[in-house]
């Protein structure tokens, strides 16, 4: 999810710039992922507007159906209401949401490989968290 | 009624060259069908016989007409856009629009009016003074205002720069396309509308080679990039069809065993550009 951050801003992009999509991955997720990311990064906050599945199509020039599949996907987990005749919305507190998984999945997915590095490089966590490089970098030289 | 049109056994011969052989598909409401075949593969003979512009054997409906005894009947209810420019050279735009509007009960001359105004296209223009690109925004323009249910492209788009078609696809979208509406398209450029597409149909020497939903491609088709022995074992399954990239060997898979095929490379689904040289070259080794 985060690794999509970088890639959000072709969401505004010019309208002859292609957005790269990953060939492993089917298009109406990495739809889903771009939105998920403009959500955690405040781009599109509570209660706005999703851009039209007509435009979206149009811009990407995708099929209407699987831009419909990505935000559909939004709507499954809670993250978006449909509103009727009106378009698609972001839900109050999906970013909470969105913040909240994704603090879970750190903790329980990324942290313990971190901490299984800092123990085998023999590192001293509260000295890596003393901030700035210049205490990374005393460390690395210790 | 879901299904715009049906072709069942559908034979196109001329003397003894057999253009369309026994062709049976179906398109639904809703749906873009791409169509992609080499040159010569008989897919204008084919958009021909839809379209009722020339007779065939076998069975094809169209909107419940049979396109070429019902011809009149038909053209009410769809579009088309050649290949090659059919709009007269000699005729102002605002004449152009004149006749449709005379000659088309389901035209919006406002409509046509309005996307008219969104190009440089003038009205006191003619046509042999626009550009080519401005021809096909034109001939756009016009199809886009006339409430067809189905509407053909017959490369539409050749010929015209970069931007020009990537704004013909969006204007497409935009303007034209609902879920009321149905595409039927053939173009060269295949990788430009592969993801536009609900559904494609592949036809050589006459024949359909493959006519299925985009989303289930990944279902029955694979790519496998690998080398040395691995490259031999995948070999001994069978693979459609082999290339080289840098010195690797890129083989396409039709229903093969998945878990098989993993340990043995990279897995990934096939572009539609090369499923389909795939499948053309394919059945001719």
């Amino acid at each position: 999810m985060a690794a999509n951050n970088a890639d959000i801003t072709t969401w505004t992009d010019d309208a002859t710039m292609d957005p790269k999509w990953s060939d492993d991955i089917p298009i109406y997720r990495q739809l889903r992922d771009r939105v998920v990311a403009m959500i955690l990064e405040g781009v599109l906050g509570d209660g706005d507007a999703l851009p039209s599945v007509r435009n979206v199509a149009a811009e990407y020039r995708l099929n209407p159906l699987t831009v419909l599949k990505g935000y559909q996907e939004l709507v499954d987990e809670g993250l978006v209401e449909k509103k009727r005749g009106r378009g698609m919305f972001v839900n109050e507190g999906a970013r909470q949401q969105l913040l909240k998984d994704e603090r879970q999945r750190f903790i329980e997915k990324e942290w313990p490989k971190i901490r299984e590095t800092i123990d085998r490089l023999g590192l001293d966590a509260e000295e890596l968290l003393n901030d700035d490089d210049e205490g990374a970098r005393e460390i690395a030289n210790d | 009624m879901t299904e715009l049109v049906t072709a069942s056994r559908v034979t196109k011969r001329f003397g003894s060259v057999t253009a369309v052989d026994n062709v049976s598909f179906s398109i639904e409401k809703g749906k873009i069908l791409g169509l992609f075949g080499p040159n010569g593969a008989g897919k204008t003979t084919l958009l021909k016989a839809v379209l009722g512009l020339t007779d065939c054997e076998g069975e094809l409906s169209v909107l419940g007409y049979d396109p070429f005894r019902q011809r009149k009947e038909l053209m009410r209810n769809i579009c088309f856009i050649a290949d090659v420019a059919v709009l007269p050279r000699w005729i102002r735009v605002s004449q152009l629009l004149d006749f449709v509007e005379s000659v088309h009960p389901n035209f919006s001359r406002s409509r046509a009016d309005e996307l008219l105004s969104r190009t440089k296209i003038l009205k006191t223009a003619k046509v042999r003074e626009l550009s080519k690109g401005m021809v096909t925004q034109l001939h756009l323009s016009i199809i886009t205002a006339i409430d067809a249910k189905l509407l053909i492209l017959d490369e539409p788009t050749l010929g015209l720069d970069i931007i020009f078609r990537k704004d013909f696809y969006a204007n497409l979208l935009a303007d034209y396309f609902d879920e009321e509406r149905t595409i039927l398209i053939t173009t060269h450029q295949v990788e430009e509308i592969e993801n536009i597409l609900t559904d494609i149909m592949f036809i050589n020497d006459g024949r359909i080679l493959l006519d299925t939903p985009m989303d289930s491609l990944s279902e029955h088709y694979l790519e496998l990039m690998t080398s040395g022995d691995d490259a031999a074992t995948a070999r001994g399954m069978r693979p459609l069809f082999e290339r080289e990239l840098f010195g690797k060997s890129v083989m396409t898979f039709e229903d093969a065993d998945r878990g098989r095929l993993e340990g043995l490379g990279e897995l990934r689904v096939p572009s539609v550009a090369d499923l389909f040289v795939a499948k053309v070259k394919g059945a001719t080794t």
